[in-house]
């Protein structure tokens, strides 16, 4: 008796509590003081004595070397994007899918390192790495849709997802039962080692690679859910799968499609990926895949534009943002707390444009 | 037949799997009964045995459950068996053919010894001969298990688990054998590190005893227990034997560091900080719905205010130095304001967040966890936390003379944190604010329409959660007295939530479990550390296919979820029919499910 | 809930502890000695009692699962190959102390603090441990295990710690020693390397999440300073990411002549690439943590010119018995090239343990072993100049027993690892002693 008699009272306490225009109220002064500091920030950056001040070039080298790392983000975040728009769950196992990929190629780009094709035949050596990349990281994608997420369809939102938790450590966890846990050194074809100046600007070749590929790649996904009779019918089911079986669409393909698409997506990646920092490793997937994550969400996802856009930005974020907000305030090491910068920023898109850069305001939940 | 052939394939591809993860390899020294029984074997004869076991499964078909014979069922499994066996002897004789060593320059865990204990000096297609003939064995007997009569059959699962069981805590058992100054010799054996046979065989038979006791007088024993609770609705009657048996319980519980020794109490003092921050997560996704992948920021959070609030030294390259901000407050003093500093965070941080759809939540709890870690590490904050030198000197939450950071006193500190929280997250559960929870876990829109007032309910929850959740820091911090980042990962989050999910979403008893079985079992077994992660992804898989509502589920929850089960597909009918499929480990028995 | 398994549990545990007590032997000989025995009066701790026949346990709290495994299992290795070598010989087969043969019981630590305590709890409950040799990781040991053993009055023997603080005069736990080298020593070698020979006047650093490389940063730093050099930056990393191109090139800004970077191999592998494409003209030093077969591997050509710090194997390696008996030894033992270096004071720190047993047990007339646990501290922080692998080990009353402490830099790709090239020599090598550093 007592307790439902507090408890009346702390439900009447609360309701007074919500009544109160609270978010609004906080909304504004957050953003308000927010909007300040960082502009306070930059500003004291900026503005700092010559010899302590950072140079132009080094801005620009930031957004140069941010732009390449977006576009891998962005592949990766294509697959989060495409299985979050037609099964509206979050693939948390999918930066395992992207590491699989990388790793399996790195076999075979060793091998080709040793055998001396990879430098007699780079154009097809790298093709090759490339179908094994995406080979690899599709088949633990189907993998991955066959065993762990198809059976539970239909549960309630919560469980795909902690499977999905289950199953990134467990992919990422026999990777080192079967590998190791040491890193492993991805050869480089020479062609692809040095830089070249486009406009002044000096740019490594790998990067230009990644840069052009990534592109090409999200420029193809495009066409093929605008254009294809089975893109379109992605877009169907993700508009509604109910309405789509009703149509003659067999759900279950598409499903099965779009997690293929995704590990295609994360095997360019991934080789991509490999190339840039000539290392694979069985951690190699769970940073990525979050940031990646992060950069889908932050576009606004679902949305395959956003996905790319969020990419980008982030990739600029986190190599721009630390420096140019931290160092005015005399923050040591602001490079230290890049991971912190990028979720502060991600919580207050979300906070003031809740469905993303691209997105529609649909992630509120009213 | 071809549902076995199928199944015989999976299970000869999983040990496959087990081979080159190294399970089997590693692990062919690790005894469990004589010399005979070892972990390896173990790992190569399970997978054809569920196989036999699965194969057999009564199926539906037209409408009509069809069972198979007892003879079809041994030919069933049989065949499942060799499948399984012809698989994996497959697998041995490609190796061996392929060339052993160039196969472990990629899969490291393929090694020459695995080889060797796989063939014992023979040829490899001998080898395979013999483990087909093996597998078969194993999977008729998966089969043959399955058809027994349940008076056979439970305590003769019951007796090989348990025996397992002991087997694997070869190396705590003796210890705790020790400390009582109980002879040991005759049940561990020293050379080969495992039970002997004598033991194996008293174990078995002990436990073989107790299930068929328990068979035929456990409902009159429950029923002696429970007196007529279950006929009046208005509450538990105590009887007098339930009031002894309680007594005893608590007796047990009061003296267990005593029997169990430190190193026992020690794993239950870990055990029980991560129930107390399970309880606090099962607050927050069990109660009220919310994913928290970010649980590990109030661990944090309550560690280190704990550690500022109570006194202790930052570590420094030559030494020690004072934090920037010291206090020197009583420990009972400080845990309050720990507790409202963590539920303050949790509105703080919930208040902006808490109105996102679900996904992003998840995401951005997950971020929030990641940043107190980035933030506790970095140099920006070393003057107050250390970095990763950590701090060290924490002060312990002495009584008088009596310090708890004694694993064996320390158990009473933490017992005595668990069930208060216990009883907190109970009174919840059952309260008015418990039942506006439920509204809002089941569908936020009619909750919102029925006057819940969704956003305020949902900060409760976050911060009672988080509250809770600091407190299981606040005690971590006490217990070790030293506190680096290294303490403060991803993985922490995840092993809590693993701990909810394992146990069952909701289900207080199910937290308690959980903990035991993913804090308290690894703590014991530290032989299989490397693969820790890996057991822990396929359980978080396993437990969402096959028990969605955990080993011990929640009533009311797992109601649910069946309910929405009748709607939609056949998703975890397995739930209603599979009951039995667990068992649970828990000193703790009850509570209020 | 029909069943309840745990009854069954609960009753079987409950059978088992009584038939096991009825077992109990009766007669009150313990064998397991501890604080109730009759020489316990002469030792504070208590006397370690070893009955004939019966051997000593000594315990090893090593890190040998996770991430740095390989640290702590080449610590072990080290640990193990002291006792098969009592018999004077590597033949696999342990040889015997006092006519008691030795016993391990290996713990893992986890390299965290948590690890440390469990690990630490579960050797000082078991009464039989004579000595612990561990931990690997200074955060296992500050403040947790070396607190929990010298309450118990057990040694703990450290061959791979070396944190400042373990040693400190405010830190120090009675029972704690080691053999490893204070990274105060190997932070001022590096230091000293890089205003001398380098002729550097601005050094940058960089650290991970981890205390080992942070302790080493900032001991170079006060080093480097000391000296009348500028820190430009000292910037911290997480060893997990990939992408330090945007903090390298913010470290180019502040135009270092010297990049210390003592991180571990994956990371450190990233950064000595990437470094060598963005500030080409910085010399990158490193250090242990660093100097693997994998880096080299991994890092390619941007190894070249690349300097790491280490305990200067070349010492070890004029003693003849290193390189011609200790390493194949190692390698046949355990299929495998010594994994860090730490092999070698582990090797020592037992050795050392072993001759301190020797010193204060008492052989009773039964056979039996009496070990008191204060005389035995004692006499491991009272040796001094015991000629090891590692140099000349003389303990002072803070448990450093590696006080002269010789440091080698080695230039990349001729590092002592294996695939390194030849002659693995260092470039550069200075003895110092404690004293003589900041």
């Amino acid at each position: 008796m007592s307790s439902s008699g507090s408890a009346r009272t702390v439900d009447a306490r609360l309701s007074g509590f919500a009544t109160l225009p609270w978010r609004r109220i906080i909304l504004v002064v957050l953003g308000a003081t927010i909007a300040f500091v960082a502009v306070a920030g930059a500003y004291k950056t900026l503005t700092l004595p010559e010899g302590e001040r950072y140079s132009g070039d080094f801005w620009i080298d930031q957004i140069v070397n941010g732009l390449g790392q977006g576009a891998i983000l962005a592949l990766i975040a294509l697959g989060y994007t495409l299985v979050y728009g037609i099964l509206r769950m979050i693939n948390f196992a999918h930066g395992e899918v992207f590491m699989a990929g990388a790793f399996i190629s790195f076999f075979f780009a060793d091998a080709y390192l040793k055998s001396g094709f990879l430098d007699s035949n780079t154009y097809l050596a790298l093709l090759i790495l490339l179908v094994v990349s995406i080979a690899g990281s599709t088949l633990v994608a189907i993998l991955l849709e066959r065993i762990a997420y198809r059976p539970l369809r239909n549960a309630p939102r919560l469980v795909p997802l902690i499977t999905a938790i289950g199953a990134s450590l467990f992919i990422a966890n026999a990777f080192r039962g079967f590998f190791g846990p040491q890193p492993y050194g991805y050869p480089l074809p020479t062609l692809l080692q040095g830089s070249i100046g486009i406009f002044g600007i000096s740019v490594a070749r790998v990067q230009l690679l990644v840069f052009v590929t990534a592109i090409v790649a999200m420029v193809a996904l495009q066409l093929f859910v605008n254009r294809s009779r089975t893109g379109r019918s992605m877009r169907a089911v993700a508009e509604d799968s109910e309405i789509a079986s009703l149509m003659g669409i067999n759900v279950d393909r598409i499903v099965v499609i779009t997690f293929i698409v995704g590990g295609i997506l994360a095997g360019i990646a991934g080789l991509l990926f490999a190339l840039t920092f000539q290392q694979v490793q069985f951690t190699m997937g769970f940073k990525p895949g979050i940031a990646a994550f992060t950069a889908a969400v932050l576009g606004g996802i679902g949305s395959i534009g956003g996905a790319a856009l969020g990419g980008f930005v982030l990739g600029v974020l986190q190599a721009v943002g630390p420096p140019l907000l931290l160092t005015g305030f005399g923050i040591p090491s602001p490079f230290s707390l890049k991971d912190a910068f990028v979720f502060l920023v991600l919580i207050l898109v979300l906070v003031f444009r809740p469905g993303g850069l691209l997105g529609s305001g649909e992630a509120e939940k009213v | 037949m071809r549902s076995a052939v199928r199944v015989g394939a999976i299970a000869g591809a999983v040990t496959i799997f087990l081979a080159a993860v190294g399970l089997i390899g590693n692990f062919t020294d690790l005894n469990l009964i004589g010399t005979q029984v070892t972990f390896a074997g173990l790992m190569i004869l399970t997978p054809p045995l569920l196989a036999g076991y699965v194969a057999i499964t009564p199926r539906v078909e037209a409408g009509r459950l069809i069972e198979l014979g007892r003879g079809e069922a041994l030919a069933a499994g049989a065949t499942a068996g060799a499948l399984a066996g012809v698989v994996f002897g497959a697998f041995v004789v490609f190796v061996d053919t392929f060339g052993v060593e160039r196969i472990r320059e990629v899969f490291i865990n393929i090694s020459p010894e695995l080889m060797e204990y796989l063939t014992q000096g023979r040829t490899a297609i001998v080898a395979a001969a013999i483990l087909v003939a093996v597998s078969v064995a194993a999977g008729a007997a998966g089969a043959g298990y399955r058809t027994l009569s349940d008076p056979i059959r439970r305590p003769l699962g019951t007796a090989v688990w348990v025996t397992l069981l002991f087997g694997f805590l070869q190396r705590i058992v003796p210890i705790a054998l020790d400390q009582l100054d109980v002879e040991r010799d005759w049940m561990y054996s020293k050379v080969t590190g495992g039970l002997t046979w004598v033991g194996a065989v008293v174990i078995a038979a002990v436990a073989a005893g107790a299930s068929v006791l328990k068979a035929r007088k456990g409902d009159a024993i429950r029923a002696a227990i429970k007196g007529q609770r279950d006929r009046r609705a208005d509450g538990p009657r105590l009887t007098p034997l339930s009031f002894a048996l309680m007594l005893v319980g608590l007796a047990v519980v009061l003296i267990a560091p005593h029997v169990l020794g430190s190193v026992i109490s020690e794993v239950l003092g870990t055990v029980m900080v991560f129930a107390l921050l399970g309880l606090g997560l099962n607050i927050v996704v069990g109660y009220a719905g919310l994913l928290d992948l970010g649980y590990v920021f109030f661990f944090t959070l309550g560690a280190y205010t704990l550690a500022l609030l109570t006194g202790a030294t930052l570590n420094t390259f030559v030494g020690s130095t004072e934090p920037a901000i010291a206090f020197n407050l009583n420990f009972y003093v400080a845990i309050p304001i720990v507790v409202l500093v963590a539920a303050g965070a949790g509105v703080l941080i919930g208040a902006p967040v808490l109105r996102l759809r679900g996904d992003y939540l998840a995401l951005v709890t997950l971020g929030l966890g990641e940043m107190i870690v980035v933030l506790v590490t970095s140099p920006w904050l070393e003057p107050l936390v250390g970095g990763p030198q950590g701090m060290r000197d924490i002060t312990d939450a002495a009584i008088g003379n009596f310090g708890f950071r004694d694993p064996k006193h320390f158990y009473y500190l933490a017992f005595a944190f668990v069930v208060l929280a216990l009883f907190v997250s109970w009174r919840l559960a059952n309260s008015r604010v418990g039942r506006a929870w439920t509204a809002l876990r089941e569908d936020e829109q009619v909750a919102d329409a029925m006057g819940v007032s969704t956003t305020a309910y949902k900060l409760l929850a976050f911060a009672m959660g988080g509250a809770i959740g600091s407190v299981g820091g606040a005690l971590f911090a006490v217990k070790i007295g030293s506190l680096t980042p290294a303490s403060f990962t991803v993985l922490v989050s995840i092993q809590v939530l693993g701990i909810v999910i394992l146990g069952g979403i909701g289900s207080l008893p199910g937290v308690i479990t959980g903990s035991l079985v993913l804090v308290g079992l690894p703590g014991l077994l530290r032989e299989f550390e490397e693969y820790r992660l890996l057991a822990y992804g396929a359980a978080l898989v396993a437990v969402m296919l096959l028990r969605p509502a955990g080993l011990i589920p929640n009533v009311r929850r797992s109601r649910e979820l069946k309910d929405e089960d009748r709607e939609q597909d056949k998703w975890a009918s397995d739930v209603a029919a599979d009951e039995h499929a667990a068992t649970p480990i828990t000193p703790l028995g009850e509570g209020a499910g | 809930m029909k069943r309840r398994p745990w009854l069954t549990v609960i009753a079987t545990v409950a059978a088992l502890a009584l038939v096991a007590s009825a077992c109990s032997n009766d007669d009150g000989g313990g064998d397991s000695g501890g604080g109730d025995t009759e020489t316990a009066a002469a030792d504070e701790f208590g006397t370690v009692e070893i009955a004939e026949g019966e051997p000593i346990n000594i315990g090893s709290l090593l890190v040998i699962s996770g991430a740095d495994a390989a640290l702590g299992q080449d610590s072990q290795n080290g640990a193990v190959l002291a006792a098969d070598y009592l018999d004077g010989t590597f033949d696999g087969t342990d040889g015997q102390l006092l006519g008691h043969d030795i016993q391990w019981s290996h713990e893992d630590e986890l390299c965290t603090a948590e690890g440390g305590q469990a690990g630490g709890t579960a050797l000082s409950a078991d009464p039989s441990i004579v000595a612990v040799i561990g931990t690997s990781c200074s955060s296992a040991a500050l403040g947790v295990a070396d607190t929990i053993m010298s309450e118990k009055g057990i040694l703990l023997f450290s061959p791979s710690n070396t944190n400042p603080a373990l040693t400190s005069e405010e830190a120090h736990q009675p029972f704690y020693a080691r053999t490893a080298h204070n990274d105060r020593i190997q932070g001022a070698i590096v230091a000293e390397y890089a205003l001398n020979e380098q002729g550097a006047t601005k050094l940058a650093t960089i650290h991970d999440e981890s205390p080992y490389t942070q302790g080493l940063t900032a001991a170079a730093a006060v080093n480097f300073e000391a000296g009348d050099g500028t820190v430009t930056v000292q910037e911290q990393i997480n060893s997990e990411d990939t992408d330090f191109k945007p903090l390298l090139r913010s470290i180019a800004e502040g135009d270092p002549d010297v990049l210390y970077a003592p991180v571990f191999v994956a990371a450190c592998s990233l950064i000595l690439k990437q470094a060598a494409e963005i500030m080409p003209d910085v010399t990158i030093m490193a250090s242990d943590g660093c100097m693997s077969s994998d880096t080299l591997k991994n890092a390619g050509d941007a190894v070249d010119g690349v300097f790491l710090s280490s305990p200067d194997i070349s010492v070890f390696q004029e003693g003849e018995f290193y390189s011609n008996e200790f390493i194949p030894a190692y390698e046949e033992q355990f299929g495998t090239e010594p994994t860090s270096v730490f092999h070698a004071h582990a090797f020592d720190a037992t050795n050392v343990l072993f001759d301190a047993i020797e010193q204060v047990a008492v052989e009773n007339d039964d056979g039996s072993l009496s070990i008191p646990r204060t005389a035995l501290r004692d006499a491991v922080f009272a040796t001094s100049g015991y000629e090891g692998l590692t140099g000349i080990i003389t303990c002072t009353e803070l448990g450093d027993c590696a006080t002269d402490v010789t440091i080698g830099i080695f230039e990349g790709p001729n590092w002592p690892v294996e695939g390194g090239a030849k002659p693995d020599t260092p470039v550069y090598s200075d003895t110092k002693s404690l004293d003589d550093v900041l």
